[in-house]
């Protein structure tokens, strides 16, 4: 068996040992263990922190623009119902518009139509007049053998072709 | 059996002129070997730490937070600069007395030099926070207050902080250590008791039945029970004493109107 140091005893060279120990463990884990740790927590929660700071912001700004757009389109849908209704108007003017016009288009056309009828009539009665009263000359002379002059019996002629006239 | 109290062995001894003789004993060793698994154990840890931590990073950074949190509600948050000091010397402490398990090496705490080092670098630090924050005088001056009476007593707790604080850690493992080898001795005692009766050639190859599993509970209690109050203590009241000579710097500022 060696020699043993008291029980209860202090050795003053055991203490530097222990200072020394103490004093490398301390600069070596602080270097070590401590700092990286504890910058690598503080890494992180300024991560998360700032995590969330971008997603408010975010969320914040998105609101923005959806709070815009919804307005935009409110407008435009406005905007076209407007536009839609003023172009219907039109259209509905330009329709009478068209419509009046053909109505007296038709009206006149019917109307020249009417005219063109009497006078066609009109013409048609005076040709069968002359050739009535000229087949009724020519026929009363074949009859009496005589000539028949046109003008002095035409007072005549007149009146008979007024009796088979009409 | 015999149980021998004795301190740690002395591996072997070397003059210094001059000095003094230097023996390199069980503890320096303990010493040493505690230094270089806690240095080999971080490195270890922090050598890829990572933002996404694995399991070991996890438990390091909850050790490491409850540290930061611990000194900051004890010593203020102006204190944070001390908690690197505070987790080397409870790692320290409490691998100091758990090396005393391994059966290889004694526990660095249960000798007396090495807690009354450490405890004199605590009252080096209040002593030296006290004078670099109030001035020399000031702190010569706190002595005799409140009243100068009670000057000899003051200083008499000056000097009773560090030696209570080393005595407590070292008394605490020791006492530990020193019961439960009592008490192995006993238990061997009451096997050759109960079965000494038996032939001596029987009785001779008969295992002390007893030492095993009891003095296991003992040294729950005794080591690692005892080790981390022990270290706890020893930080905190570091924490305590350094703290309060270390006060916020608007109260400095105040006492120096």
């Amino acid at each position: 068996m060696g020699a043993f140091e008291e029980f209860v005893g202090v050795n003053f060279f055991t203490m530097i040992f222990a200072w020394c120990n103490l004093l490398i463990l301390y600069l070596f884990l602080k270097k070590i263990l401590f700092k990286p740790l504890k910058n690598m927590i503080d890494s992180r929660q300024k991560e998360i922190d700032d995590m969330y700071s971008d997603a408010e912001n975010a969320k914040d700004t998105a609101n923005e623009l959806k709070a815009e757009y919804e307005s935009k389109m409110e407008k435009a849908t406005e905007e076209s119902e407007e536009i839609l209704k003023k172009a219907v108007r039109k259209a509905q003017l330009k329709e009478e518009e068209i419509l009046q016009e053909a109505n007296q288009k038709a009206a006149r056309t019917l109307e020249r139509a009417a005219e063109q009828v009497e006078q066609e009539k009109k013409r048609a009665v005076n040709e069968i007049k002359n050739e009535v009263s000229e087949m009724a000359i020519s026929i009363a002379s074949a009859v009496i053998e005589r000539d028949v002059s046109k003008d002095e019996h035409t007072a005549l002629i007149d009146s008979f072709i007024e009796k088979i006239g009409d | 059996m015999d149980i021998a109290v004795t301190g740690p062995k002395i591996y072997f001894s070397f003059e210094i002129p001059y000095i003094g003789t230097v023996n390199i004993t069980q503890t320096s060793v303990s010493l040493l070997a505690v230094t270089l698994i806690l240095m080999i154990a971080s490195w270890c840890l922090t050598r890829k730490l990572t933002k996404r931590p694995g399991r070991f990073q996890v438990v390091a950074e909850k050790l490491v937070t409850m540290l930061y949190g611990l000194v900051e509600d004890t010593m203020g948050k102006h204190n944070l600069k001390f908690a690197p000091y505070i987790g080397t010397l409870f790692l320290s402490s409490i691998c100091g007395t758990l090396i005393g398990m391994t059966q290889i090496f004694r526990s660095t705490t249960s000798d007396l030099s090495v807690t009354a080092a450490w405890a004199l670098v605590t009252t080096g630090m209040v002593w030296y926070h006290n004078i670099k924050n109030f001035g020399f005088l000031t702190w010569l001056k706190g002595f005799t207050e409140p009243i100068v009476v009670m000057t000899p007593m003051n200083i008499v707790s000056e000097i009773a902080t560090p030696v209570s604080m080393a005595f407590r850690h070292f008394g605490n493992v020791a006492g530990g250590s020193v019961l439960t080898s009592l008490i192995y001795g006993a238990l061997a005692g009451l096997t050759s008791l109960l079965f000494g009766w038996l032939p001596d050639a029987v009785a001779a190859v008969f295992p002390p039945i007893f030492q095993v599993g009891i003095p296991a509970f003992l040294s729950i209690y005794f080591d690692l029970f005892s080790g981390f109050v022990q270290a706890l203590v020893f930080s905190l009241l570091t924490m305590v004493y350094v703290g309060a000579a270390c006060p916020p710097p608007e109260e400095i500022a105040e006492s120096k109107k």
